[in-house]
């Protein structure tokens, strides 16, 4: 029984861990030249299974691990399909599909992410994938791409995230989950992502603002560039902070859990945008150009902020402590 | 990371609860004058009665050495009972000139004061802000001329919280004219009846008189009420900043979180509505605002300055709710005294205690460690 919000050793040992796995394996620079991601590390790593239980062939780490290494994912903008997989692996897990999802958990399958869309369903990421995790409205669905025909979508940055059409309908659902914890995951999982990326663009920003000199002195002397780095501070500690306390509560099962999250979701995109847009502000000519890695953290955000969406939070019963008495 | 209250501290959370259902007043107090006080140091005295004063102070002192877990669930029990506002007149002694003395104060200075101050019976006020030392607070010119075995204190402040109605202040003044900006200060227990004092009381935006100037005219303070050495008081104003912005603020802050959800039922919004949205983006901050108190209390600090992430949040948060109230209500809330006093005293919010100008560039040289100008 205790209050703690520090991380614990086995944390910070773990993090650690993949944070070098990603320096190493992912920098943002390795964008510049292609856009194609491979995950085979992160799932080697046991990144799909973290919060699996030890006799599950997980490694005995929780959700509160699990969403910690998806901010660091998406610090390094790794591909969705690193968010699809542990996802995947659990939506086929519910479904009695278990050797579907152990293939997405040690990564032997791949899974690309898939969004509803009016013309036909986008899939993000999909090449080589023979299936896709579908981020619908309140559900999630595992789609057999087997025999579809897709075809390519330019779109977002002429072509700068790998975008694909389905057919609507095509696909076979071979997996579903209709709401519950599932999708409260999911929310959590691409939540921490925006954090990552919210953080990333703030370490970035303020190291150019370090480095970048005019009238003499580095630019992050003026108080023009301090006050928006600052609020991009603000605005990444107060996301951190709500991821923490609603991974807890989805950890522990406790009844504020869904209204944790869904406060999560509703703030994340929002944050996310808000630090990468201003990311580019602070980088000025060079942040609108493409040889800048600015540009890639506002395009990821805008790719995860399309998978699912916040549950209604005006319909959830606030939270005022996050522990209801028993 | 773990969130789990104890037994103990869910009996103790169910003790709160049932005493302030009993006890709390849910009035509407008084905003200034002698009204504010005898309300105030009424409310404090039965707290104290109760056994629920000082709950963050040193047992030795009078207090109820609280642990952290403990002071969370009294503030959001107190919050949830509708209990008066912390930031009434007592807040300074309670939250400030008590845990200042506590820590650098004589002993004679802490069995005077601190028995009144949690019996409800001194109000405090602060002098430090003068009109030529808002933000740079360091450039502060009231003087004390130490004579004998007493300063006499000459010049101005401003900008003093209930400077009418205190019985002492916690006054900053220069005692060493020889020294420049942080050296030379002293942090001195000024009696708000020595003779030389005048105040004149400021009426703020929002229609009430809860600040003023003060005016010291040769008035003379014995050296042994200064606290915490004499031209040492820089650091003994520094020394419960922190304590203030981080316990004290525990009541404020989830007072707000309790005011979104009364302002959600008065609303009424239809779903999907443009206010709607917007409600529950405040509701969305609201959550988070408490997850960063729960942090500020709980994990160690990164950086001693991570408090000004908070604060200037939580500013800024308090005037999109004092805001979206106004709009919820439409024409009828110029008609509100109540709202629309809440509404505009929320401007105070990113000026009092340091601007927003400053808690960001304490954000973005102390934190993010971007150059000094």
């Amino acid at each position: 029984m205790t209050c703690d919000l520090n991380l614990s050793e086995d944390q910070r040992q773990i993090l650690d861990a993949a944070a070098a796995m990603l320096s190493q394996g992912h920098p943002v620079s390795r964008l510049r030249d292609s856009q194609d991601d491979t995950v085979t590390a992160i799932a080697e790593f046991g990144g799909f299974n973290l919060a699996l239980p030890e006799d599950q062939g997980g490694t005995g780490f929780t959700l509160v691990e699990e969403a910690l290494l998806h901010v660091l994912l998406g610090r390094h903008v790794v591909s969705v399909r690193a968010l699809a997989a542990p996802i995947a692996a659990r939506v086929a897990a519910g479904q009695g599909a278990a050797d579907l999802a152990s293939a997405f958990a040690d990564g032997t399958e791949t899974v690309c992410a898939a969004i509803p869309a009016a013309e036909g369903t986008l899939l993000i990421a999909s090449e080589g994938c023979r299936y896709a995790l579908l981020f619908g409205d309140r559900h999630l669905s595992i789609l057999d791409l087997a025999d579809t025909h897709t075809t390519v979508v330019e779109g977002l940055g002429h072509g700068s995230v790998t975008t694909r059409r389905l057919a609507l309908g095509a696909g076979k659902t071979v997996a579903a989950s209709n709401g519950g914890p599932l999708l409260e995951i999911a929310d959590l999982l691409v939540s921490a992502q925006l954090l990552g990326i919210a953080e990333a663009t703030l370490d970035l920003a303020v190291d150019y603002a370090q480095v970048r000199r005019q009238f003499g002195k580095p630019i992050g002397a003026f108080q023009a560039i301090k006050h928006q780095a600052a609020d991009m501070a603000i605005q990444a500690e107060m996301l951190s902070t709500q991821l923490d306390m609603a991974a807890i509560a989805a950890r522990d099962g406790r009844a504020d859990a869904a209204f944790q999250i869904a406060a999560l979701r509703r703030l994340a995109p929002r944050v996310a945008l808000f630090n990468a847009r201003t990311c580019i502000q602070i980088h000025g000519g060079i942040g609108f150009s493409a040889e800048a890695d600015a540009h890639h953290y506002l395009k990821q955000a805008h790719v995860l902020s399309r998978l699912g969406a916040a549950a209604p939070l005006l319909d959830l019963a606030a939270a005022l402590a996050p522990y209801q008495p028993a | 990371m773990q969130l789990e209250f104890s037994e103990d501290d869910e009996r103790f959370r169910q003790a709160a609860r049932d005493w302030l259902a009993a006890n709390a007043p849910t009035d509407t107090p008084p905003y200034d004058g002698q009204p504010a006080r005898d309300y105030a140091l009424s409310w404090l005295a039965k707290c104290h009665a109760g056994g629920w004063s000082g709950i963050g102070w040193p047992r030795e002192y009078g207090g109820q050495s609280l642990a952290p877990s403990k002071l969370i669930l009294w503030y959001e029990e107190y919050v949830r009972a509708r209990a008066p506002s912390v930031l009434d007149c007592t807040f300074v002694s309670v939250n400030h000139a008590g845990p200042t003395l506590i820590a650098l104060g004589t002993d004679e200075q802490k069995t005077f004061h601190l028995p009144r101050i949690l019996e409800g019976k001194s109000v405090w006020c602060q002098g430090f802000s003068e009109p030529g030392a808002g933000s740079d607070l360091a450039s502060l010119s009231t003087t004390g001329r130490v004579e004998g075995d007493e300063i006499v204190v000459n010049g101005q402040k401003i900008w003093t919280s209930f400077a009418d109605i205190a019985d002492y202040q916690e006054l900053l003044i220069r005692t060493d004219p020889e020294q420049k900006r942080h050296r030379g200060l002293s942090w001195v227990i000024c009696d708000m009846e020595s003779p030389g004092i005048t105040v004149r009381p400021i009426r703020n935006m929002a229609g009430v008189t809860h600040f003023a100037e003060v005016f010291y005219d040769d008035v003379r303070i014995p050296l042994s009420n200064v606290v915490g050495g004499l031209h040492d008081g820089w650091r003994t104003a520094m020394t419960t900043l922190g304590f203030e912005r981080k316990t004290a603020a525990m009541g404020v802050q989830l007072a707000l979180s309790i005011r979104i959800e009364d302002l959600i039922a008065r609303a009424e919004p239809t779903p999907g509505s443009a206010m709607a949205e917007r409600l529950a983006d405040l509701r969305a901050e609201g959550a988070a605002l408490r997850a960063m108190t729960y942090r500020t209390i709980f994990r160690e600090p990164a950086n001693p300055s991570e408090g000004s992430l908070m604060r200037l949040y939580f500013a800024e948060l308090a005037q999109r709710i004092a805001q979206a109230s106004m709009d919820v209500l439409g024409p009828e809330a110029l008609t509100d005294t109540a709202l629309t006093h809440d509404y505009l005293e929320a401007y105070s919010e990113t000026i009092a205690g340091g601007t927003a100008e400053i808690q960001r560039n304490i954000i973005a040289e102390r934190i993010l460690g971007l150059p000094r100008e």
